[in-house]
This record gives C-alpha cells, structure tokens and sequence, in this order.
C-alpha cells in the first residue's frame, strides 16, 4: 500500500514537531495573569506538533485501522495535555478521565482487552474518585496562588523536549530484526523464521495474546507462570491498605487531642 | 504472523507512549498543585503500559500484559498510601501546594515566596437561577463553608 | 684496671656522665629524692678514671733531665670509635690555587694528583693537655654534683639539675678529648646548650629566661667564628683531623696538629689565611671564655643556680676557649701578630672587668667579673706564644678552676642561708654564724687576690713572668741561650721567614714589639691589684663588721646558737677545694710536674713552641711586684669596708664619675642592643608580618576557594522538591542522550 504522501525529511518534521509542543507547553502551562495571546499561540502551536506527529506516523494496514488509531491516540494526547496544563485541578482530573478513555481506546486497538477494560475500571473508577475526594477536602475555593504559578516552566519543557526527542529517534530506528548484538531469544524472530517457512512454532499459538480467548489465557498465564506475584501483589494491596488506616487513624488522633483548635477555615 | 506485520504498530503506540511519558514528566516537574502532580505521574504510568503493551503484541508474549497489570496494582497502592500523606501535608500547611516544604534548604538560602499575581481575573459564571417556589427551607449551618464554584 | 686498655678508659670518661645522664632523664622521677644517684656515680667513676688516665700518661712522659738535651718526645694516645662521615674523593683542588699547596694537601698517588677525601672519624685523642683538662672537669664536676645534692634540695626541678650536669660533663670532656676540629663544633655547640639549660634552670623567671637567651646568642657568634675557622682549615689543610690518619689509599694523611705536620716548620699556613684562621678561633674563644667584646653574656648568666655558676661559668665552660687556643698553638704560632691580639684582647678584657667588679654590690656579679678578669688574664698568657706562656695559662686555669669553684660555692652556701639574698649590703659579719663558708671563702680569696703561698700566687707569678719576657726579652736572654740545643729550631725559622708563600708578613704582625708588651704586662700588674681589692671588698662587706642577717635567712638551730652553717653536703666540697687551693699551687710550681707535663702534649712539641722553653725559674723580682700590687689592693678594700666601716658612698664619691660608667658595665649591653637587638627586633617585626598576612594570607586565601565555590552551589539548595526533582531529570537525560548517541547506528 502506497503511503498518501511520503515527506521528504521525517526526521526534520519529528524534530520540529517536538520542539513545537515543548513551546506550545511553555506557553500553555500556567505562569501567572493569564494572557490570552499566549494561550492562542501555545494552541496553535500544540496542534502543529500534533500534526507533525501524525505526519510521521507510520502507515498501518487498513484505512479504517489508521483512523481509530488516530483518534483514540489524539483523544489521549490531547487530554493528558489539557490535564497539565489546566488550572483548575478538578478540571485537571476531570480531562484526566478523558485521557484515560483515550488510552484504554489504544490498549484495545492493541488488542488487550482486559487492560483497557481494567484501565477504566481501576484508573478512572477508583482512582480517579479518590482524587477527587481529596480535591473535595483540601482544595480551596477558587484559584489557589499555587495553581496559577509553575516550576521551571522553561526548563521542564526543555527535559520534555529532549526526552521526546531521544525517545522519537530511538522508535524510528526500531527495525524487524532485533541487533544482533543483543542475542535475546525472541519469538518474534522465531515467528519470523517460522514465517519463512510458512509454519507457526507451535508456542506461538499459545502465547499470542491476539488468538482468541484472551482474557482466559491471560488468566492462566498470570495464575501459571507469576502465580508467587500475584499473591505478592495482593499482599501488597493488604499492606497498603492497612498502612493507609494506620497512617489516617493516628492523624485522627492527633486532631482529637487539639481539638482547642478550631481548624483551618476553607478559603 | 500479523505480529510480524505490527512493527508500524509497534512504532505508532510506541510514539504514543513516549507522548503520554513526556507529557506526564512535564506535569511533575512543573505543577505545584501535589494532586495534579499526582495526576501527571499516573500519566506517564499510562505512557508505559501503552509501551508494555505495544512491545507485547510485538513480541507475541505476555510479558507486557503481566507487567501492566502488576503497574496498575502498585499504581493503586500507591495513590491510596500517597493520598494518606497528602491529607497529612494539607493539616499541616493547610494548602495543598509542594513549594509549601522547603525547611531541607541551606541555612544560608532563604525562603522562596511566589511573586504577587494580580487578583484572578476569572469572573465566577453566573448560573442561572429561579424564584424559589413553596416555603424558604432553613438556614444551613454549613453554608460558608460551601463553595460556590470549583 | 691494668687489664683495661687506655683506650677503653678513655672512652669511659664521657660514657659514664652520658650513661648517668640518660638514665636521671628516665629513673629520675621514680627516684625522687635520691635522683642525683646516677649521675653522681657516673661523673665519680668518670673522675676515678680520668685520674687514672693522668697517672698513665704522666708515666709516659719522658722525665726531665735537667737542661734539656734533646727535645721532648709529644705522647698521645688515640681512640677511633667510628666512621662518622666519609667521602672519597670528595674535592680536588684547581691546579695554581692556594688550596693546591702540596705541603698542605695531602697528594693521592693513587688519582695522579691531589684529591682530597672527606672524612670525619669519632676519635678521641688522649695527651697531657687532655688528661689535665679530663681531670679538672670530673673532679670539679663531682665536688659540685656533691654540694647540689644539699643545694637542689627541694627543688621540684631536682632530677632536671643532675641529668644537666652529667650532660655538661659528657660534652666537656667529649670536647676536651675529640681529635677533630668538627667534632670540637659539635661539642662546643653542646656544651652552649647545656649552659643555655642551666642558666634557664628556672625558667619561669623572665630575667633567668632573658639570660639564657642572651648567653646561647651572644655564644653563637663566636659559634661563627669557629665554624668559619673550621671550613679555612678543611681548605687550607685538607683534613680536620688532629692526628695523623691513613687515607684509604695507604697514604698518610698529616693531621693538622699530628706529629707528622708539627716535625715540618713549614707544614703550617701562615700569612692572611693563617692570621684569619686564627682570629677566627680567637673569635670563638671570646664567645665561650666571656671575653671582650663578647663578654657581656657572663654576669647575666648568674641568674642560674650557683653550682651550675661554679661548674660551667668558673671551673670548666668557659675554659673551653683557653683550651682552643692551646690546643691550636701551632696554628697561632706562625702568626705572630694574631697572637699580640690574643694577648691585647686578654689583657684589655682583664683590665675592664676588674674595674666593673670593683662597684658591683651583688656578691655573685662580682665573681663573674672577676671570672671574666681571670680568664682576660690566661688569654693574655697565651698570646705570648711561648711555652712558658702557654703552660702557665693551663697552670693558671687548674687553680683558677679550684679557687674560683670555691669562691661560687660559698657564695651559693651564703646565699642559700640568707634565703635567695645576695646583695652584699643587705648582710654582714657573717663568719660568726658561718664559719666554714668564712674561713673557706677566706682562703679562696686569698688564692685569688695571688697572696702568696695559695695557689694563685704562683699561677699568676708564671703569667706575669710569660709577660715580662716578651715585654724585656734581653733580661731572659741568658736564661733562653742555655736551653737552645743546636737542632735546627732556630734554623728552621730562619727558612720558614724566607720561605715568602707561606709568610707573607701581614699588617698585625707590627703589633709584636715589646712596648706592646710592656703595656700589657703593666695593664696586668694593675689588674692584680684591683683584683685584691674587689675580691677583699667583697669578703669583708660579707663576712666582717656587725652580724647582719636578712628577714627570711633560714637558720639551723642548735649548738646553743643560731647558725646558718650550710649542711655538710655543701661544706665539705668547700673544705675540699679550700685544701686544694692552699696546696696546689705550691706543689706544682716547685716541683714543675705541671709545665714539664703538659710541654709532652703534641700541640705544644711544634718547633717553634717548644723552642722557647726555658728552664723553670722562680722569679723573685716579679713576686715582689705581684705581692705589692695584691697588698695595695687589700689595704685599700680594708681601709674602706673593714668592719663595714663604708657601705659604699665613700667609694662613689671617691670615684666620681667613674662609678657610673663601671657600674653601667662601660655600656657594652647598651651599644649592643642598640646596634643589633634593636635592628634584629626591627627585621623579625618585619618577617612576621610577611609571614602572617602574605604567607599565611596566600593560603588562607587557597583554603578560602572551596568555601567560595561552596557558597555558590550551596544556593542551589533550596529545599524546593520539583526543583531537585528537575536537576535529577537533567542528570539522567544527558546519560540517556549520551548512550543514545553511544548506540546510534
């Protein structure tokens, strides 16, 4: 399949791209009075390093397959962005759900089913929640001071900037074949060979995690293979918890004895 | 093998991920508010099971899928217990703002104040409201300490 | 002890104080009390051995027989220990430079031409000049060490005290007996130090302090003396040894006063070299032995304890430096003219002191100066040059050392009665509550003030006999006619004036005429009289008139009245050396064991030494002069204080203006401070301040670079968690993109 049109410098495009949303992020992230021009500009500037992005994306098979990618991905992009750069951090939590649509979008494109699922589930059903409610407790009533003022806006953007850069560079480079270098056993290899000759290995079809009855075999492989990990994760989850109890209750304590004080007034 | 046929794929999730991890480093580094910087670490907590998933499918094992679901266990712990101490750090400073602990500076370093911003400008939207109809309902106690907005 | 080498019994004498020495340093707290118990018996067997030694080698000195046949033959006995330094071939002397001289460098057949080795051997040489000086300085030494145990008592510093005199014994005889001049540095420099401790005994007190200070560095320039006159020698010599060595090569290496070099009349520079070597080592005897202009360290130095006075600044220190100048008589005897200016120094010394000691109220200032006037007049015995010249000085120093130690001791045992007093005009008519300390002090008195027939009568006799002879040679003439033998001595100076290298006449040389020495012998009489006086002065200020204690004498009760006798440990060495005194003297002069003992000493066999000897006589006329000069002095000291009839003021008014300028020590203290300790003080003043601001500022200023970069990153510090967390992302996203770049293609 031909690509629609093939841009003569991915690399120059990528590097732009990047540099476009490390500014439009400098712009957009909240550095005091709010001005409107900059906002625009930050916008604009974001929606260019979008394109750039998608621009250099690689082609997938089908058009149909493309444009659900392209939108669950953006969906993502664009809400995590908005997460940080809001003011208001219920807002913020609030574009973080979306952003979490979005990714649990990808993960079922990818094929993971249950994590999508999961994703929604835990992330913007528990999780999510809990933020919420702290925002409900602590938060004060209007803008605070520190919501309106970043760290470092500049240079944050910057590591940003560079981290998406190597990272970029790195994913462009990926080829079929891993280096020979690395020697890792790889059933992709394997399925490459096996490819060759038309055959499947005959453990690939147990472990491909796009064959049917997803969710069971994912099930017998966590409960088969990291079984001990499992039940270490639910450990943990026991120990979290009472920590969490522990840690709230001698908190509760201590208020209880200073009950002379009043407590601090919601602004 | 369509696996085989997914280094494009693999490519644009990857790109995704990378996307997401940026994004959420941006959040941490810069935000002050602790929740949104919580937020922006669950972010890129995204941003990798995105990665883990993608060089899952690649590869054709379950290796990324395992891992993620162990990320997103630990990522719950970890919001429950991080939530704890943010209250704690609220009852002691009473906001709840990371530039609020700087008592691990030098001695010699003073302590960093935000410059005076201008009142917010952001005028509170004016719902719209009725006539209330049938008897006034009682004074509630707690009505000061209702917000009016977000 | 017959089966005991000499040798060993040589090395014996400094070993034993040294053994002593070291083991008071390490037992003498746990001993408490008893801590003078090692070095007493090391200095005691020290002495036991030294008398030994002069027994042996007085048997080997050839017995006189009557006028002298054939010259006397030098004895000596030498004792290598080890190899204290030694380089061969260590320098060769550019052709047609005087060092080239091969009748003063040793020529190495062996190199073709004249290579010199440098080596230093521990050797001690033992000869009469030594054994005599041994025995002095150990029996001296005990008799104090004796009279310290009952002087020290109490004193916390007690252990200190002894281990410092068997220190100071140690390097006196290491000094007397060291056959080389280096090792004679060495031991000068510690026999410095050791006075320097003991005048500082108690140095808590800021004057003892000052005073020891003032002693090292007034020391230490004659010190400078030495050690240029030690490299002059080394250059003009090619070795620093005394007696003669054999060089690695098998060649004999003449030492600078060995047997092989003293039978050449020639073997000895002469001239500008000479004549500097010399007054060099006169130098560095005016430093030891307090003479002018280095005198000034002497009467200061009475600030130690008065045995350590007795010991080191009476009987044996400050001889050192008579000592020197004997031991070097060959060197000085090619160099007339530096022996006049021994013999000017000596005398003008002798002279000046006398006259300060006559105004002086406090009884140990007065033996000081008397010291100094008593060492002015052995110098000036020694510059005559001549044989009787020199063994009358060495005479004169064994009973000066007796009487003067006396003279100290006793004015320890009255100043340690009236309880740290020793003004004289704060006692009197002290021979009834002392009457051993009196009747000891009386005859050291006598001995000193040449009342015949005590020991310095005759001491002094010989000196102003050397005098006389040099000042009126044809009056002795006779008496030089019979002794000369017709070996060539007379022949041999004839050759060694025409020999025109070796002597060039140098401009001190006119000083040898005998007018000078008529002066000098006039300048002497003079001093012997003033010495009676002062020294009768000081006795009966002291011991005649009403019975005058001070507050706070301690007395011992008992015997049905108060005595302030001093305990027997400190009378009986007065009683010891009032013996001494009385006898010695008579029994060596009329015997002559003295002068024909010491003339077998190797330094003093030199040709042009030894060619003086004339035979012993007992000059009646100049007796006749000495006793009137000595009765004068004591009739006008009893006219004036016996029976404390004058305090003083009489004096005063009887010397005028006089009385200031002898009582300010003719101002040398104050000429010198102005012209040396001001501009020295002046200097340091200066080098402390570079050192503390720009020395000590350079490297504070180094230190100061951490701490100024320090408090640049410590700003970096700000406690801000997302500011930390910033710096760690940067961190790590150089290592990423560094191993991106690593890993790129």
């Amino acid at each position: 399949m031909t690509p629609a049109f093939d841009p003569p410098l991915p690399g120059t495009i990528l590097a732009g791209g990047v540099l476009a949303a490390a500014a439009s992020l400098w712009l957009l992230l909240p550095n005091g009075p709010d001005r409107a021009g900059s906002r625009r500009l930050g916008t604009l500037l974001g929606l260019l390093a979008l394109g750039a992005f998608v621009v250099t994306g690689r082609r997938l098979g089908g058009l149909g397959e493309e444009a659900v990618f392209l939108i669950v991905s953006l969906v993502a992009v664009v809400a995590a962005a908005a997460t940080i750069v809001s003011r208001s951090p219920v807002y913020a939590a609030i574009w973080f759900a979306l952003s979490l649509v979005g990714v649990a979008g990808v993960l079922l494109v990818l094929g993971a089913q249950f994590l999508g699922v999961a994703t929604i589930v835990v992330y913007a059903g528990a999780i999510l929640v809990m933020f919420l409610f702290v925002l409900m407790l602590a938060q004060p009533a209007g803008l605070a001071p520190y919501d309106r003022v970043s760290n470092e806006p500049f240079l944050s953007a910057l590591a940003g900037a560079v981290l998406l850069g190597v990272l970029s560079l790195s994913i462009g480079r990926l080829s079929a074949s891993p280096p020979a270098c690395c020697g890792l056993p790889s059933r992709a290899r394997a399925g490459a060979d096996a490819a060759g000759t038309g055959q499947p290995p005959p453990a690939a079809a147990v472990a491909d995690p796009l064959a049917e009855n997803h969710v069971a075999r994912l099930g017998g492989e966590l409960f088969g293979r990291h079984l001990i990990a499992v039940e270490a994760a639910g450990v943990l989850l026991l120990v979290a918890l009472i920590g969490a109890i522990a840690v709230v209750g001698r908190g509760e304590a201590a208020q209880a004895s200073a009950d002379a004080d009043p407590g601090r007034p919601l602004r | 093998m369509n696996a085989m046929q997914s280094l494009p794929m693999l490519q644009n999730a990857l790109t995704v991920g990378a996307l997401l991890f940026s994004l959420g480093l941006v959040g941490i580094l810069t935000r002050r508010n602790l929740i949104v910087m919580f937020l922006a670490a669950e972010m890129m907590l995204q941003g990798i099971s995105v990665s883990l998933v993608a060089w899952s499918r690649h590869h054709g094992d379950w290796g990324g899928h395992v891992l993620v679901i162990f990320v997103l266990t630990v990522a719950a712990c970890e919001a429950a217990v991080a939530l704890v101490f943010v209250l704690q750090a609220f009852s002691r400073t009473g906001r709840l703002d990371a530039a609020a602990w700087q008592s691990l500076r030098e001695a010699t370093v003073g302590r960093t104040v935000d410059r005076e911003l201008p009142a917010i400008d952001a005028v509170p939207p004016r719902f719209p409201t009725l006539t209330r109809a049938g008897v006034l309902p009682p004074p509630d106690e707690n009505e000061p300490l209702q917000r009016e907005h977000v | 002890m017959q089966d005991l080498s000499p040798a060993t019994l040589l090395v014996l004498v400094p070993l034993l104080p040294l053994l002593g020495a070291i083991l008071t340093v390490l037992l003498g707290r746990a001993l408490g009390p008893r801590a003078h118990l090692p070095a007493m018996a090391g200095i005691a067997a020290a002495a036991a051995v030294a008398i030994a030694l002069l027994a042996a080698t007085a048997r080997d000195v050839s017995p006189s027989h009557g006028p002298r046949s054939e010259p006397i033959r030098p004895v000596e006995m030498i004792a290598t220990l080890w190899n204290w330094a030694s380089f061969d071939s260590a320098y060769a002397p550019p052709p047609g430079s005087p060092a080239a001289d091969l009748r003063l460098t040793p020529h190495d057949p062996a190199a073709g031409r004249d290579v010199r080795s440098f080596s230093i051997p521990v050797s001690l040489r033992l000869d009469p000049l030594t054994a005599t000086m041994l025995t002095i300085i150990t029996c001296v030494g005990l008799l104090v060490a004796i009279y310290s145990t009952g002087y020290m008592h109490g004193d916390p510093g007690y252990p200190r005290f002894f281990a410092l005199v068997a220190m100071f014994v140690f390097s006196m005889s290491m000094l007397v007996a060291a056959s080389n001049f280096l090792l004679v540095y060495v031991f000068w420099e510690a026999v410095g130090a050791c006075s320097y401790l003991l005048i500082g005994f108690w140095f808590t007190k800021p004057e003892a302090a000052r005073a020891a200070k003032k002693a090292f560095l007034v020391n230490r320039v004659g010190d400078f003396g030495l050690a240029i006159a030690v490299f002059l020698l080394w250059m003009s010599y090619g070795t620093l040894d005394f007696h003669d060595t054999i060089s690695p090569q098998g060649v004999i290496m003449p030492g600078i006063l060995g047997q092989t070099r003293l039978a050449d009349a020639s073997g000895y520079a002469g001239g500008v070299v000479g004549t500097a070597i010399c007054l060099l080592l006169l130098l560095a005897a005016c430093g030891k032995s307090a003479q002018l202009p280095l005198h000034v360290w002497l009467p200061d130095a009475m600030e130690g304890p008065t045995p350590a006075s007795a010991l080191i600044h009476a009987a044996t220190m400050v001889t050192a430096g008579i000592y020197l100048i004997a031991r070097s008589a060959p060197l000085f005897a090619v160099c007339p003219g530096a022996l006049t200016v021994v013999s000017i120094v000596g005398a003008t010394t002798a002279l000046v002191a006398a006259l300060i000691g006559t105004v002086q109220n406090d009884l140990k200032r007065v033996l000081a100066y008397s010291t100094i006037s008593q060492l002015g007049y052995m110098f000036a015995s020694l510059g005559t040059g001549t044989l009787l010249g020199f063994t009358a000085a060495i005479f004169h120093l064994l009973t000066h050392a007796c009487f003067k130690a006396l003279l100290f001791l006793g004015a320890g045992s009255v100043m340690h009665s009236m309880g740290g007093v020793i003004d004289m005009r704060k006692f009197g008519g002290l021979r009834r509550v002392m009457p051993i300390t009196a009747a000891t002090f009386l005859v050291g008195a006598a001995a000193l003030a040449g009342v015949a027939p005590f020991a310095g009568f005759f001491s002094k006799d010989e000196i102003l006999a050397a005098l006389h002879a040099k000042g009126w040679p044809s009056a002795h003439e006779p008496h030089h006619a019979a002794a000369v033998e017709p070996h060539s001595a007379i022949v041999r100076l004839a050759s060694f004036a025409a020999d025109s290298r070796a002597v060039a006449p140098v401009g001190l040389d006119a000083l040898d005429r005998p007018e000078v020495w008529r002066l000098l012998f006039w300048m002497s009489l003079v001093t012997a009289g003033l010495t009676a006086f002062y020294t009768f002065r000081a006795v009966f200020m002291t011991f005649t008139g009403p019975t005058r204690v001070p507050p706070g004498a301690h007395g011992h009760g008992g015997h049905g009245h108060e005595s302030y006798e001093s305990p027997p440990s400190m009378t009986l060495p007065l009683v010891i050396l009032a013996i001494a005194s009385a006898v010695v003297g008579w029994l060596l002069f009329s015997t002559n064991w003295l002068a024909h003992f010491l003339s077998a000493t190797p330094s003093l066999t030199a040709p042009l030494v030894a060619s003086t000897a004339a035979p012993h006589a007992f000059h009646i006329d100049l007796a006749i002069q000495g006793t009137l000069a000595a009765a004068l002095g004591i009739v006008v000291a009893a006219i004036g204080h016996l029976g404390r009839r004058s305090d003083g003021p009489q004096m005063e008014r009887f010397l005028g203006p006089l009385q200031t300028l002898f009582a300010n020590k003719f101002y040398f203290d104050q000429i010198y401070a102005a012209l040396v300790v001001r501009p020295l003080e002046a200097l340091s003043l200066v080098a402390a301040l570079v050192d503390r601001h720009l020395i000590d500022g350079a490297v504070d200023a180094v230190a100061g670079i951490p701490v100024a970069l320090g408090e640049v990153v410590r700003r970096g510090q700000s406690g801000l968690l997302q500011r930390y967390a910033l710096a760690g992302v940067m961190g790590v996203l150089t290592i990423v993109v560094l191993l991106a770049w690593q890993l790129r293609g």
